[in-house]
Order: structure tokens, then C-alpha cells, then sequence
């Protein structure tokens, strides 16, 4: 190294001093006994070797970082599309344990009404038409099919065959407006006739005034419309409303009418055991159809037609005794499931 | 002898000594130093060591050579005392080099500009053994103190007849 000869004597100090220093400080013992030049040389070295480990390890961290992001993205993109696999499955899954418990709803009403000659058919499109409540199924002639049998499900009466097909058939929902069912109330035993308004809920006539009912009443099928088997259920009485000389009286479907998939097709007019379809492995003997006569309902609750006028007039069909026949009952419904001519709608 | 030389544009006389009178005029100081102190604890206040460095220093003007024996005095002081071996070396090593600077620039004969140089380098060899200590031994030193002022004084009162008895060493 090239120094001024004017700034050599003081290069030559610094070097004597440090030299010096250096030599002190091998000499010199801190706290622990160690030497002083230990303690300079771990204060030089260290702050670097502090720093150097520091940078590397956020490096590494930042890396680490970096690839662990990358992981996890396609591990993220991995698991989103495994949950959209299993949502797929569960949907599946969930759409057939519900079609199971359909199916096995349906084997249960089939095995306690063995010698009720039936079809199950599956519900394959609906109507077009906002005005008229139908739907198709894929069962027809070739099925043994014909107009005006009894379509049903284990929880109610869904309707009647309207037009037959040779492999289809059109069913007339009870909620349509020209549908109608031949119906009593299940506690009273009191006759009437189940409408459809073209909306979710019925309306049942012919129940006079004085007659009491409650909410959440049954109604079942009478059977004089030669085409539901006496006692199935229709609905329940959502609301009733005195009127002169008829109340009127709102009842919701029993059957699900807006979530159909499977139903079962009566070939035949005779009475089943509707109240053996919760458990059917259990039962091996039928309920007989008398005992759906019993009156059922909630007996705590308060009557809502009480205060109907006693001067109304009561139809024939409000006997508890059995019903009458359909002829001398005006609220028998005719075959072809419209309503009897006068009949107020 | 008086050798006349340029020093940064200025005629300076640097004074040469006899062989040999350098080296044993600095272990005689030494050996006194460590003697005296065997009698009396006042000879503590005297260093008459730092006194010959300064002596030389100033006579010889060359900071280099003044360096050299400032610390070799300096690490034969330490040598002979239970100090680190270093502490006196740099004190003495830097009033070397400074005597001699100071001796290239201003009139180092009379004996009161000795004895005022003599009390100044006395400070500032206490200062740098002060500095030192506190910070190589961690362990607290006085930069100032009145047994110190006496001791300079002290130092500086026996500088003026020491130099003017070294001055006999010089070459004619």
C-alpha cells in the first residue's frame, strides 16, 4: 500500500497503537476469564454472522413461504374440486335415500293391500297449462289403465286417470278446479264433497253450520264416487268459516301434490288399509277399514264452527250413521269428477 | 552536534547524542524509577521514564523515532510492572510521537516552555492511561486529580534540571 510520506508517522502510530491494543487485549480477561480479544472478536464476528443468518433464514422463510403457497393453491383447488365432487355425490346420494324412503313408503302401502289390485307409476311430466292441475305418469293401457281409477299415495289421494295413453296417462290433481272427491270428516263422520280451487288448498261443501270441526281435522274419502276407496285421506281442515246454510271450509291435500314422484294407480274400487304404510315389515296382518272410522283428531281443541246457527240445514250426510248412498246425498260426486250440477264452487 | 534539515518548509535543528547515551539514559530512568520506589512511596509521583520520552522526543524531532521509543519505554515500563503488558507502551508511544511533532515546531530549549511542555504531556499521558484502563480493564481511572497536578508539577520542576543534564549528552 502506497502511503504519503507526510501521513507515514501517523499510519506508523495507529499500527504501533492497535498492535498494542491487540496485545492487551490477549492479555486482559473479562467477566467469565475471557480474554479480551475472545469478547473483540465475537463483537466483530458475530453482528455479521447475526446478520448473514438472519437474511438467510428469511430468505428461506420467504422460499418456504412461497412453495408452501404454492401447495396449498393447488391443494386448495385439489379440495374445492373434491368438495364439488362430493357435493355432487350427496346430492345423489340424498336424492336416492329419498327415492328409497319413497319406494319403500310405497312397497309398504303395496304389502298391506295385497289383494288391492295397483300399479306404481312414476310421475314423468306435469301439465302445461297454469289453469289445470295434472300430471303424467308412465303407465297407460298397456298397464291396464283406464279413465277415472284412483291415483293415490300412501299419505293421501293425489287424483283420478283423465286420459289414458298406451303408455302414459294424464292424472286430474284433486286441486284442480274440476276435480272432486266424495268426503267425510273423519270425527263426525259428516259427508261432504273435497273441490279443488285451482289452488294448493280444497275447499269441502255441503258440511252445514251447525256441525262441528276442528283445524287439523282428517278428511277422508267416503267412497261414493265410485272411484276412491272409502277412507283414504284427503286432507285436513286448515280453516272453516260459518256461512248460510253451508260453512266453508278450507283443507290442505294430505298427499305432497307439489313434490310428486311416485304413485300408486287403484285398479280397483275396493278399501284399503291407508294406516298400515309407516310400518309395513311390522305388520303382517292389515288394519281393517272399520277402524279408520273411528273418529281421530285432536279432542282438546277447541270447536271452530260453535257458533253456527242451529236453524241451518243439515244434509243427509251429517248422520253418523254410515253414509247413505250416493243418490240420496247431494254431495256425491259424479265419475267424471265434476261437481254436481247446483253445487255451490 | 546540530543537523540542519528542512521539516515542512521551515529550518529545524535536530539534535543528535552520543551512542548509546539514548538507550542507556531510557533503562537508567527505568531501573531509577523502579529503585526509588523501593524507598519511598513520594518517588511514585515522579515518571521519570515519561520524562526521558519526552526528552528524546522533543530533541530528536522525528515522530517516528519518537514513536518507537515512547513505546519501547513504554513496554519495559509495563515489563517491570504488574500492568498489562501494552498499557504504558501506548500512552508513551503516543507522547513520543507527539513530543516529537511538537519539538519540529516550537522552541523546546528554554526551560520554562520544558517545564509547561513537560505538565501538558504529563496530562496527556494520564489521559490516554485513564482512557485505556476505563476501557480495556473496565476499571475507573482519574483523568484529573490534585495529587495529579502535584505530580506534574512535580515532574515538570525536575524535567527542567533532567533535560538540561541530558543536553549534556549531545553531540557537540
Amino acid at each position: 500500500m502506497d502511503v504519503p510520506a507526510r501521513h507515514r508517522p501517523l499510519v506508523l502510530l495507529v499500527a504501533v497503537i492497535l498492535a498494542q491494543l491487540l496485545l492487551l487485549a490477549f492479555q486482559i480477561k473479562r467477566g467469565q476469564d475471557v480474554r479480551l480479544i475472545r469478547v473483540w472478536a465475537a463483537a466483530v464476528l458475530t453482528p455479521p454472522q447475526h446478520a448473514g443468518i438472519f437474511v438467510i433464514s428469511k430468505i428461506e422463510g420467504a422460499w418456504s413461504g412461497y412453495i408452501d403457497l404454492w401447495h396449498a393453491q393447488r391443494y386448495n383447488q385439489q379440495l374445492a374440486d373434491e368438495v364439488g365432487k362430493l357435493r355432487l355425490k350427496n346430492q345423489q346420494l340424498e336424492g336416492q335415500a329419498a327415492e328409497a324412503g319413497r319406494l319403500a313408503k310405497l312397497l309398504g302401502f303395496r304389502q298391506a293391500n295385497l289383494n288391492v289390485p295397483m300399479v306404481a307409476a312414476e310421475v314423468i311430466g306435469a301439465s302445461a297449462d297454469s289453469n289445470s292441475e295434472t300430471i303424467f305418469i308412465n303407465r297407460g293401457e298397456h298397464d291396464g289403465l283406464r279413465r277415472n281409477m284412483a291415483v293415490i299415495t300412501p299419505d293421501g289421494v293425489v287424483g283420478k286417470i283423465f286420459e289414458v295413453f298406451s303408455h302414459t296417462a294424464q292424472v286430474l290433481l284433486i286441486t284442480d278446479k274440476e276435480s272432486g272427491v266424495g268426503a267425510l270428516l273423519a270425527n263426525t263422520r259428516t259427508h261432504g264433497v273435497v273441490n279443488g280451487t285451482g289452488d294448493p288448498l280444497l275447499r269441502m261443501d255441503y258440511v252445514t253450520t251447525g256441525e262441528k270441526l276442528f283445524v287439523g281435522e282428517e278428511i277422508l274419502t267416503s267412497g261414493e264416487d265410485r272411484i276412491f276407496p272409502k277412507d283414504l285421506p284427503v286432507g285436513t281442515v286448515a280453516s272453516a268459516k260459518p256461512g248460510y246454510p253451508f260453512q266453508t271450509i278450507r283443507a290442505k291435500p294430505a298427499a305432497h301434490l307439489d313434490r310428486l314422484e311416485e304413485v300408486l294407480v287403484l285398479l280397483t274400487e275396493e278399501s284399503l288399509n291407508p294406516r298400515q304404510t309407516e310400518a309395513p315389515a311390522a305388520s303382517a296382518t292389515p288394519e281393517k277399514t272399520s277402524s279408520n272410522s273411528k273418529p281421530r283428531g285432536n279432542a282438546a281443541k277447541a270447536p271452530i264452527a260453535s257458533r253456527a246457527p242451529k236453524n241451518a240445514a243439515a244434509p243427509a250426510s251429517h248422520a253418523k250413521t254410515p253414509p247413505p248412498p250416493a243418490k240420496k246425498n247431494p254431495a256425491v260426486v259424479k265419475p267424471t269428477g265434476t261437481n254436481p250440477p247446483g253445487a255451490p264452487r | 552536534m546540530t543537523i540542519q534539515m528542512d521539516f515542512e518548509d521551515q529550518h529545524i535543528e535536530v539534535h543528535e547524542f552520543r551512542g548509546g547515551a539514548v538507550a542507556i539514559a531510557c533503562v537508567l530512568a527505568l531501573v531509577l524509577q523502579a529503585f526509588l520506589n523501593k524507598f519511598s512511596a513520594h518517588f511514585q509521583l515522579l515518571e521519570l521514564p515519561l520524562l526521558v520520552v519526552i526528552y528524546f522526543g522533543l530533541s530528536r524531532r522525528n515522530p517516528i523515532s519518537g514513536l518507537f521509543l515512547g513505546t519501547a519505554v513504554g513496554l519495559l515500563q509495563d515489563g517491570i510492572s504488574h500492568t498489562p503488558i501494552g498499557l504504558y507502551g501506548i500512552a508513551k508511544g503516543v507522547i513520543g510521537y507527539i513530543a516529537s511533532s511538537v519539538g519540529a515546531r516550537l522552541d523546546t530549549e528554554h526551560p520554562i516552555s520544558r517545564f509547561i511542555l513537560v505538565f501538558l504531556f504529563f496530562h496527556i499521558h494520564q489521559v490516554i492511561l485513564a482512557v485505556t484502563i476505563h476501557l480495556l480493564l473496565a476499571r475507573p481511572e482519574p483523568f484529573f486529580s490534585t495529587q495529579l497536578l502535584i505530580a506534574s508539577l512535580i515532574n515538570s520542576a525536575v524535567a527542567v534540571f533532567l533535560f538540561a543534564g541530558l543536553d549534556q549528552l549531545r553531540k557537540q
